[in-house]
């Protein structure tokens, strides 16, 4: 078993007149499997890049959209992060990131990428990264 | 134009031997496909009870595929308490006690809601934060 620190910090001086600055921060105990920071390329085909694969456990999982296509062509395409059950979380624009605990009430169902309103050949590199909670 | 600002780090020294873990993101919330920031805010906390059975947290009354944020934090130190959160009828995790999340929300149709529910006895306190770019206030009942 491993700790894992994730900290989240939101800040604007200029959303309110009562400056919005504050921090959250956890440990949590994590085990395997889990897939330190990563990059993959997702692709019209959800099922071609699943990133936590099927279980019945909850996994603090992490995914930023990095705003390319392979590190260094820009694009602005959505990129979905949905079970593989194509039940979508969440949708990441351009340089998006999400971190939550994912946990599918079915069993044995992982977590995929699948690029917005594609076509066949359109790719987004995404960062991420999973930890299994103990 | 307000700016706001989201960053998570996330570290741990001993996950892979020799090899700490260092990961950094930090995103400007913007409204879709601008540089201008969100600024709806709704920030609050509450209290979570398994009678009080699933809650909407906040409905979608937004627009279509536009960029929203919800930060959520289970702020109960019993380690029992964990709050089930999903989007309509679909479960997207567990929360557990000191537990939060941060993820974009698109409000792809008013059959997106964000719901809570606490799935054990007890009291969970929660606090929580939505961005929005746009939103539609619910129709009064007023006669």
């Amino acid at each position: 078993m491993a700790t894992l620190t994730p900290t989240l910090t939101l800040v604007s001086t200029d959303a309110t007149s009562d400056e919005l600055n504050f921090s959250v921060t956890d440990e949590l105990t994590v085990k395997a499997p889990s897939q330190s920071i990563s990059t993959v390329i997702a692709t019209a085909t959800g099922s071609h890049t699943i990133i936590v694969p099927a279980s019945t456990v909850i996994a603090y999982l992490y995914v930023r959209h990095t705003g390319t296509t392979n590190g260094s062509s820009s694009t602005t395409k959505q990129v979905d992060v949905e079970f593989t059950t194509d039940e979508a979380i969440a949708r990441l624009s351009a340089g998006e990131w999400l971190f939550m605990p994912v946990y599918h009430a079915e069993a044995d169902v992982g977590v995929q990428l699948h690029v917005q309103h594609s076509s066949p050949s359109d790719e987004v590199q995404m960062e991420y990264a999973f930890f299994t909670k103990s | 134009m307000a700016t706001t600002t989201a960053t998570v780090n996330i570290t741990s020294q001993d996950l892979t031997p020799g090899m700490p873990l260092n990961i950094n993101a930090s995103s400007t919330l913007m409204q879709t496909g601008t540089t201008t920031g969100l600024e709806l805010m709704d920030i609050g906390a509450g209290q979570l009870t398994q009678a009080s059975g699933t809650d909407a947290l906040h409905e979608a009354l937004g627009t279509l595929d536009t960029a929203n944020y919800v930060y959520i934090c289970n702020n109960s130190t019993n380690t029992d308490h964990y709050m089930v959160i999903g989007i309509h009828d679909t479960i997207m995790g567990h929360l557990g006690s000191g537990e939060w999340m941060f993820m974009p929300w698109n409000m792809g149709d008013t059959d997106a809601e964000i719901f809570i529910e606490a799935e054990t006895s007890g009291t969970i306190d929660y606090t929580y934060a939505i961005f929005k770019s746009t939103y539609t206030l619910p129709a009064s009942d007023k006669a």
